[in-house]
């Protein structure tokens, strides 16, 4: 039983949290290049220098003495978002659609008070989010405005598209869809949706939430599948000169649709999870094995590993 | 790369079982450290009399081989001097006082702690025969030929019973002539049971010797029992000179002099009174192994653990089980995919349940984690910096380790009082992690990670807590190297863990 369970597995090419670790992080991703991704400041910089779009950076807070010139720094931006520099999963970060010197109403409609605001900084700049518990920066950024593709099956927040580089070609994709139980936030783990992504046209699939099959939006009742994802080839385009400027070789790039610039690169992470092999009802392995017996020439430019993948992964 | 981390596992392995194999083969190690041995207590007790001329008293005592190991042993020679003479085969225990000494009379001891092992390898030697020459009247000379004459065909073996046999009359066939038989039994008359049976060996070119020593078992005595030891090609078959009967089992007796030598000897003096008693003891064998360790001079054995004091053996035993624990959580991590807060904490927690025992710890650890939640809930709305809350929290899980003590003391519950050294540092940071992991997966993520923590503290408990393995570890130090090749092995094991067969059911036969 568990021998065929295993065979099945390894068929499907599904690729396991170990095999993960040591045959693809640990032998693809230098440990001297995970700052540039584990620091969302430094991601953004490295972004701007290759022409990558990203949200606009505002201001970083560097130390509780910053916090207090917030108030006038703030001034000239009714909405922008506030996260740390280091967090994962989504932890800590605040959406200010409207605010006074005194009071900031998140997204959600809550008004907080500016102790309250500025405690969260203080929390921020504490490494209470930060991936390892050290002092951390704050990042004030534009606030992104998603397009309106998957209004029907977002419940608040922001969906955003997270796409698996292997040595700068992208191999699998899905997205994230916040839903109530999520609170908000593209997090898989959380309760938000997965829902992968038809490479060839960027037409979602399959959709897994809190690792079940489902083919609506438990909060809003519509589909999930068969939506066209806008900006699809350029989105890839993105994800695989994102890997290059990093110098990592298995890596996740998060991006958003903004309504008004389309496709901005949020962030990248080091250690991107498996459940998209659920989202997609496909494992990673196969894919990734393909990539290593890909023609050379393939290899040679973003657009070329991006045709290449079209043509390889679409269904 | 999984060349390099292949050999070094090997060489782990090896490396680890070669000093476990020296230890036992060269050194004598018990095999299984917890395994009840079997000992006999063997003591000579004397009262001598000393007449002022210089008194010299030599007693045969036992000699070390691994299937019997001198465990343990000890002398008292009163005013007299002592000290141990190894004469060829034989090892006699001195004592002797100078001439000149004011008379008087003594009590000396010798004591000894015998290990039997019976099956261990025994190497019987066969010494040089010359040693053992044994030569009557030419008369007896010419009976025993004709008597061993008819047993010149025999093999060996055969050849050894019949001489045997004599004692008993049982005479082998072919049957020597009624004469000869006759005249065999005035020579066993004039010469005694043991030299007619050596005579006879001799003439059957049976290499023989006498011994003289304690049959195995429980008793007191004032006289040894004297046998033959003939050589049947392979090894020495003992014929008690008593009865002629044969004893192949070398355990069943326990030599102190060998090849005819006296038991006993004695230069200007009187023994007013002997006796040997031998007492059956069962123990532990790395107790006894603790012993004659500390009287080695093999360079493991002098640096074996058991030379520690005993208060730092105690934790030493423990801290040795403590890779174990690791590895534990490395197979329960990466091979089963349990959830757990952290790397260490199950290990530490684990430790601590030896004092609290493991209802109270794992109440306490429930109890401490429900109580830290509620009070990090509320620390939250204080907007307090990271480590100044930590250090909050952590008071607070001292404060109550503190109230738990007297709570304790009142109601005489020793494990409340024990308290005190859990690890409170990672009582912290598992509360923090929970709070945290509540806040972020959800509460029943949160309770299943505590409870997959508990779990593993309580699994990698019951593997410190067994004493065998505590034994093992103790003893063969070495085995952590092989633990650290298991450890290496499952940093390289690349496949899929136990939880992901349920994590990824849904994809399973799809494309």
């Amino acid at each position: 039983m568990i021998l065929d369970t295993i065979r099945s597995m390894r068929t499907s090419g599904i690729l396991g949290m170990n095999n993960r670790n040591t045959e693809y992080i640990m032998a693809f991703n230098p440990r001297s290049s995970f700052p540039l991704v584990d620091n969302k400041v430094l991601t953004k910089k490295l972004a701007m220098e290759h022409g990558i779009p990203t949200p606009t950076l505002y201001h970083v807070v560097l130390h509780h003495g910053g916090i207090s010139e917030l108030k006038t720094l703030l001034k000239d931006h009714r909405e922008f978002v506030a996260k740390p520099a280091r967090g994962s999963g989504g932890s800590g970060i605040v959406l200010i659609i409207n605010h006074t010197e005194e009071t900031y109403v998140t997204q959600s409609g809550k008004e907080i008070p500016w102790e309250d605001f500025s405690y969260h900084i203080s929390g921020i700049l504490s490494g209470i989010y930060s991936l390892e518990g050290l002092e951390d920066d704050a990042i004030i950024e534009s606030l992104i405005h998603p397009a309106p593709v998957f209004a029907d099956v977002t419940y608040q927040g922001v969906p955003d598209i997270r796409i698996i580089v292997y040595r700068g070609v992208p191999v699998m994709s899905m997205v994230r869809l916040p839903t109530k139980a999520s609170d908000g936030k593209a997090n898989l783990h959380r309760g938000a949706i997965g829902a992968g992504i038809n490479f060839k046209d960027g037409i979602t699939l399959t959709a897994v939430h809190h690792s079940n099959l489902i083919t609506h939006h438990p909060d809003t009742g519509n589909p999930v599948n068969g939506i066209k994802i806008p900006y699809w080839e350029k989105m890839l385009l993105i994800a695989a000169k994102a890997a290059d400027m990093t110098d990592l070789g298995y890596i996740g790039a998060d991006l958003v649709i903004d309504s008004e610039r389309g496709p901005v690169l949020l962030e990248l992470n080091a250690r991107p999870g498996l459940a998209i092999q659920l989202a997609n009802g496909s494992g990673l392995l196969k894919r990734l094995k393909t990539v290593e017996a890909a023609p050379q020439n393939v290899f040679e430019t973003p657009e070329t590993r991006v045709a290449w993948a079209i043509e390889n992964f679409g269904i | 790369m999984r060349r390099f981390t292949t050999i070094l596992v090997i060489l782990l392995f090896i490396f680890s079982a070669a000093i476990i194999v020296y230890r036992v083969v060269r050194l004598g190690y018990p095999v299984i450290p917890a395994a009840p041995g079997q000992t006999w207590h063997l003591s000579i007790d004397a009262h001598v009399k000393n007449n002022g001329k210089g008194i010299d008293i030599s007693m045969g005592i036992p000699i070390d081989y691994p299937w019997r190991m001198l465990v343990e042993e000890k002398i008292s020679s009163g005013t007299l001097n002592f000290n141990i003479l190894n004469e060829g085969q034989n090892r006699f225990g001195v004592w002797s006082g100078q001439e000149g000494r004011v008379p008087g009379e003594e009590m000396i001891f010798y004591h000894a702690t015998v290990l039997s092992r019976p099956k261990r390898f025994y190497k019987a030697v066969l010494p040089d025969s010359k040693a053992y020459l044994f030569s009557g009247g030419d008369i007896e000379k010419a009976i025993a030929r004709r008597l061993t004459d008819k047993w010149d065909n025999l093999p060996l073996h055969e050849r050894i019973t019949a001489i045997a046999g004599t004692v008993s009359g049982t005479w082998g066939t072919p049957s020597p002539d009624r004469g000869d038989m006759n005249a065999w039994a005035k020579v066993k008359e004039k010469y005694g049971n043991a030299k007619a049976l050596l005579m006879l060996c001799q003439s059957a070119n049976i290499p023989a010797r006498q011994s003289e020593g304690l049959f195995l078992r429980q008793s007191v005595t004032d006289k040894l029992s004297k046998w033959i030891e003939a050589w049947d090609g392979k090894r020495w078959l003992n014929v008690w000179v008593e009865t002629g009967d044969i004893y192949q089992d070398y355990t069943s007796f326990l030599p102190l002099v060998n090849g005819g030598a006296p038991a006993v000897r004695l230069t200007n003096g009187e023994i007013r009174d002997i006796r040997w008693v031998l007492v059956k003891y069962v123990t532990d064998r790395w107790s006894l192994h603790a012993e004659r360790t500390t009287r080695s001079k093999s360079f493991l054995d002098a640096w074996s653990l058991f030379g520690l004091p005993p208060e730092f053996q105690r934790t030493f035993r423990i801290l040795l089980l403590v890779p174990i624990g690791a590895l534990m959580i490395s197979v329960l991590r990466n091979i089963v995919g349990f959830p757990t807060f952290g790397i260490f904490m199950p290990v530490l927690m684990a430790l601590s349940f030896r004092n609290t025992g493991l209802i109270y710890g794992l109440g306490i650890f429930f109890g401490v984690i429900l109580l830290g939640y509620i009070v990090r809930s509320f620390l939250d709305k204080l907007r307090l910096l990271l480590v100044p809350r930590m250090s909050v929290m952590l008071t607070l899980v001292i404060g109550g380790f503190t109230i738990l003590a007297l709570i304790g003391n009142k109601y005489g519950l020793r494990e409340f009082m024990a308290v005190g050294l859990l690890p409170f540092v990672i009582l912290t940071m598992t509360i923090e992690r929970f709070f945290v992991l509540v806040e972020e997966s959800g509460t029943l993520e949160a309770f299943r990670t505590a409870c997959g923590s508990a779990a593993v503290s309580v699994l990698t408990y019951v593997i410190i807590s067994w004493e065998p393995l505590q034994l093992t570890f103790f003893v063969y130090p070495e085995l952590l190297m092989a633990i650290v090749g298991i450890q290496i092995l499952i940093g390289r094991y690349t496949g899929y863990r136990i939880s992901e067969f349920i994590r990824f059911r849904a994809i399973k036969g799809s494309r």
